[in-house]
């Protein structure tokens, strides 16, 4: 193996873009992260980390930390809840939980999706598989689950076996954005809150529809910022700025809009292309969120989990801003592939 | 990992035309026994490319299942077939190994059950 002298690329996390997957984003440059690796004969390669390979690994690596702290507290679905607008927000932990589910099943009726066309389910951006689980069971279907973190991959597949469910649900590590499957494989394509972490949406978007079996839906649940008015090019300075310091802490690239995965389905010439602002039905959650992690059970739990699950903590009022001022929004998209 | 799952990964390297099936290295197999359950079988058979799944077995340890893939019919008459079946789908796992992409020979690490798929910059 020769030494070689890699050309130096810009880190930029987070990205500062005009808010729009189409246009290209104005990166904020910092000096370029290098790291020095030895090769195998001991001669020093200098090997530049791209942002989108810092940005995976940060990803990986928030996960492998914070997921067992989550499930401790919250289970083994790692999404907001779906909740009645005006619900109150003093459930019971159970409450909670039944509120996951009922993220599960209102997208799963929002999509139109029947239980008699779904053997094969892909869950993009698993975490610890609670949905692949739910879905395997729920419709007797085959579920493959993908994550950036090996330490999700291994407890998915370790609650599938202890739940009897391994000959119905596997989970791997591998990249949403370049999925190891043949095209036109899975009924279901299933996406839920993993959008988010998506650099690029066009080409995430692009990996659902080719894994997509004609006939198959796709349902992408995630959190999106506002849509643009007519003529606004980006949002206001402020917004943006809240959402820097929200991408940084749950490594986040470019938030988007429901418009812009809408109109990136479209491109695709997609059927029944569906969206909604769900933002009321999760209003509850972050305040419920915060109120777990500040129990003294909460608290001991996130001082031995680490720094990122504590930044990730004292990021979360933020999340709450974002919704009440009506930047950030929690959104649904489905359509179908046409036969 | 399981057949079951193999027999639906390829190798998605840019510029790859041929990265199915993935060859097998198989470095630590084990055997999980799975309940038999032949409705499910039967429900997953029209879908299983079979001779990935019988390449698969044999790099694995396991040389029972038919090289060519029988009529349908046999899924309700054979319960030794379906047994075979079972065996190679569900209950042999790699533990520790490689899944080989068959057209550049790239090896994407199983550990602990669990493949990596994930793809180098230069690879996408």
């Amino acid at each position: 193996m020769k030494a070689t002298l890699a050309p130096f690329s810009f880190t930029s996390l987070p990205y500062r873009t005009n808010s729009s997957f189409r246009s290209p984003s104005l990166l904020l440059k910092s000096p370029s992260s290098a790291s020095l690796t030895t090769a195998a004969r001991g001669s020093v390669a200098l090997k530049a980390t791209t942002s989108t390979e810092a940005l995976r690994e940060g990803i990986a690596e928030f996960y492998n930390e914070t997921s067992g702290l989550w499930e401790e507290i919250w289970g083994d679905h790692m999404h907001h809840g779906f909740y009645d607008p005006d619900s109150s927000i003093q459930l019971s932990d159970s409450g909670h939980r039944e509120a996951q589910i009922r993220m599960i099943e209102e997208s799963l009726h929002f999509a139109g999706v029947t239980e008699e066309r779904v053997k094969r389910v892909v869950d993009v951006g698993c975490g610890i598989g609670g949905s692949s689980r739910y879905l395997a069971s729920k419709f007797g279907a085959e579920c493959i689950g993908i994550t950036l973190s090996p330490v999700q991959a291994k407890r998915a597949n370790d609650l599938a076996a202890a739940q009897s469910l391994s000959k119905r649900v596997s989970f791997l590590v591998a990249d949403a954005l370049e999925q190891p499957f043949e095209d036109g494989k899975f009924d279901l394509v299933w996406s839920m809150e993993s959008g988010e972490h998506m650099p690029d949406k066009a080409k995430f978007v692009k990996e659902l529809v080719r894994v997509a079996a004609p006939g198959g839906r796709i349902i992408i649940v995630t959190w999106c910022h506002r849509n643009l008015s007519q003529g606004e090019e980006t949002l206001q300075p402020w917004e943006q700025n809240l959402l820097d310091r929200i991408c940084k802490t749950f490594y986040l690239p470019a938030w988007c809009s429901t418009d812009d995965y809408v109109n990136l389905l479209q491109s695709h010439s997609l059927q029944d292309i569906k969206c909604a602002d769900w933002s009321e039905n999760v209003a509850p959650f972050w305040p419920a969120v915060i109120r777990t992690a500040l129990t003294w059970n909460g608290l001991w739990s996130l001082l031995l989990s680490g720094m990122k699950s504590i930044k990730g903590a004292l990021t979360m009022p933020l999340m709450i801003k974002g919704y009440k001022k009506g930047v950030i929004k929690f959104g649904i998209i489905t359509c179908q592939k046409p036969l | 990992m399981r057949l079951i799952t193999h027999n639906m990964l390829s190798c998605n390297i840019k510029g790859v035309a041929n990265g199915f099936p993935l060859l097998i290295e198989a470095g630590k197999v084990i055997e999980k026994e799975v309940d038999f359950n032949p409705d499910f079988l039967r429900h997953m058979f029209a879908k299983i490319e079979w001779k990935a799944l019988v390449e698969g077995a044999r790099s694995m340890g396991y040389a029972e299942l038919p090289e060519d893939s029988p009529d349908a019919t046999v899924l309700d008459s054979d319960e030794s077939f379906l047994k075979k079946l079972h065996h190679a789908l569900l209950e042999l796992h790699l533990e520790e190994g490689a899944l080989v992409c068959p057209e550049t020979g790239r090896k994407f690490p199983v550990n602990k059950g669990i493949p990596n798929m994930l793809l180098h910059e230069d690879e996408v």
